[in-house]
């Protein structure tokens, strides 16, 4: 059963963040190390400005955060959703499963960004060579925990079904897929954090905008604050999203609780 | 008497010679060998041996999730080739679908074959009443107990109102207070819907509460032993002095046996 957080657990939580904060803010006066980056105060101020007033390449921390997520999210859900498909079949059916699985046990190693010289030459240097990306990065992750989840079906549930009347496409449809789920939701996971690390990748590689664009441009400009917002934001934006997911998972898995 | 008129009929369940030797990296391991059965219409026939001896693979053929090396079961003339709902099975681990509620899980059956949602959720709440789990339709088995999960597997099982029902130490996880329990639940159950039904279990009391015949089944490879007309009165007590001489009797025959 997975336990609510008691009151101590925030304290404790609330307390570390304050710490680290405060750890920061000293260190940035006192060591060599810390002199070269703005501390906490600074940064919470350049933060909130930017969310106001267009001062980091002409746009306010608002759309450079839209853009990074549009990538994120139109890569995600395309490869995510392929994912399902390609893991669920390799998963129920062995001809598949027997023509799919070298080519993606030899695609899967390759790390995201190094498809980014080919997403360039393909793609340009735009929202789809950016989407290209996170479409194999999502991809790969979803496939494999889909397949995985399809296989390990418990086979008395099947010969359940199968005694109650169900057909081979019904069995799929009502045993296979729901009892994928929670593996599937493994596979999202890792795939959005993936993903979002990819995007950021490809925006200091080449781009105009985003999250990643902020930090190197940062770099360029001799810009310790700008690169720190853009860290912070990546930072934020990334904690947001798996919140979101885990809050999907407790709904959609209600029925799985007390086995995660 | 009763017993004689049941005879003259054809029996629902015919089970013809029947033998399995699975074949293991280490050799062929025979489980079960020539075991012939008949099961009348509406009898509680109880297939009773030690742990291991393979009685649940002969259960799992008669359901035809488990195919037979040689020899053949028929029900009502259908020679059985794969699980179907013509016999309803309810499995010692319960098998029940975790995404799904009672309700869900009880008619499930049901939506498989295409019966209107109105229509099928009347029927299935008639056996989740028989049952006794009225005000639990929409819980999710993860928040059941042993037992309650077992009375929705019977319900499930019983939902698609089959020929026969073949249940396969359904209360074997069970606590012993419990057992009696579900025990004297099922002799209800069965009383109000007849069904011809096949329980495996290595439980002498529950084999003989339950029973109208005891199948005495010998360990590897499985094989009759003797058989057991049971004909006490319904409900039977535990303790009373029938029940505790065939009882002895029983214990006898498995003794000498082994």
């Amino acid at each position: 059963m997975k336990k609510k957080k008691t009151p101590e657990v925030w304290i404790c939580g609330i307390v570390s963040v304050f710490a680290f904060l405060l750890l920061w803010q000293i260190g940035c006066s006192v060591s060599e190390l810390g002199k070269m980056i703005p501390g906490p105060i600074t940064v919470t101020g350049a933060v909130l400005k930017s969310m106001v007033s267009r001062s980091i390449g002409g746009h306010t921390l608002w759309i450079h955060i839209g853009y990074s997520l549009l990538r994120v999210l139109t890569g995600y859900i395309l490869g995510s959703a392929l994912g399902v498909v390609v893991g669920l079949a390799m998963g129920w059916n062995r001809v598949v499963e027997a023509f799919i699985t070298p080519i993606f046990r030899l695609i899967r190693p390759i790390p995201p960004i190094a498809w980014i010289p080919i997403s360039i030459l393909w793609f340009g240097l735009g929202f789809q060579a950016k989407v290209f990306l996170i479409v194999l990065a999502s991809f790969c992750n979803v496939t494999l925990n889909a397949w995985a989840g399809a296989k390990s079906v418990d086979p008395q549930l099947i010969g359940a079904a199968k005694m109650l009347g169900a057909s081979k496409s019904q069995i799929f449809f009502t045993i296979v897929m729901p009892a994928s789920v929670p593996q599937i939701f493994a596979g999202l996971q890792v795939a959005m954090s993936s993903s979002w690390t990819t995007v950021l990748a490809a925006e200091m590689v080449r781009s105009t905008e985003g999250l990643g664009w902020m930090i190197v441009t940062g770099q360029t400009n001799l810009d310790m604050t700008q690169i720190l917002v853009g860290i912070v934001a990546i930072g934020v934006v990334g904690f947001i999203l798996v919140a979101v997911m885990r809050r999907m998972e407790d709904i959609l898995c209600r029925w799985n609780k007390g086995k995660r | 008497m009763q017993m004689e008129q049941r005879k003259k009929i054809e029996p629902v369940i015919q089970c013809d010679n029947l033998c399995k030797t699975f074949r293991t990296p280490g050799g062929d391991q025979e489980v079960i060998r020539n075991i012939s059965l008949d099961v009348q219409e509406n009898e509680f026939v109880v297939l009773f041996g030690p742990g291991q001896c393979g009685k649940t693979t002969f259960l799992n053929m008669i359901a035809g999730l488990e195919k037979s090396t040689a020899g053949t079961v028929t029900v009502s003339r259908k020679c059985v080739t794969e699980p179907g709902p013509q016999r309803g099975v309810v499995f010692q681990s319960v098998a029940l679908f975790p995404w799904l509620t009672t309700m869900g899980n009880v008619e499930y059956g049901l939506k498989m074959a295409g019966v209107k949602k109105e229509e099928r959720q009347k029927r299935a709440q008639k056996y989740i009443d028989l049952v006794g789990l009225q005000g639990f339709e929409n819980t999710f088995p993860v928040e059941l107990s042993g037992g309650m999960k077992q009375r929705v597997g019977i319900a499930r099982a019983y939902c698609i109102e089959p020929e026969v029902m073949l249940l396969d130490e359904p209360f074997g996880a069970l606590d012993a207070q419990t057992r009696y329990l579900m025990q004297e639940e099922l002799e209800r159950i069965w009383q109000t819907a007849k069904r011809t039904v096949v329980f495996v279990t290595n439980n002498i009391e529950e084999a003989l509460y339950l029973a109208d015949r005891i199948i005495v089944l010998s360990p590897c490879p499985c094989s009759i032993v003797k058989e057991f007309e049971i004909d006490l009165p319904r409900p039977r007590n535990y303790t009373s002095q029938e029940f505790l001489h065939l009882r002895k009797e029983i214990d006898a025959t498995i003794n000498s046996s082994t």
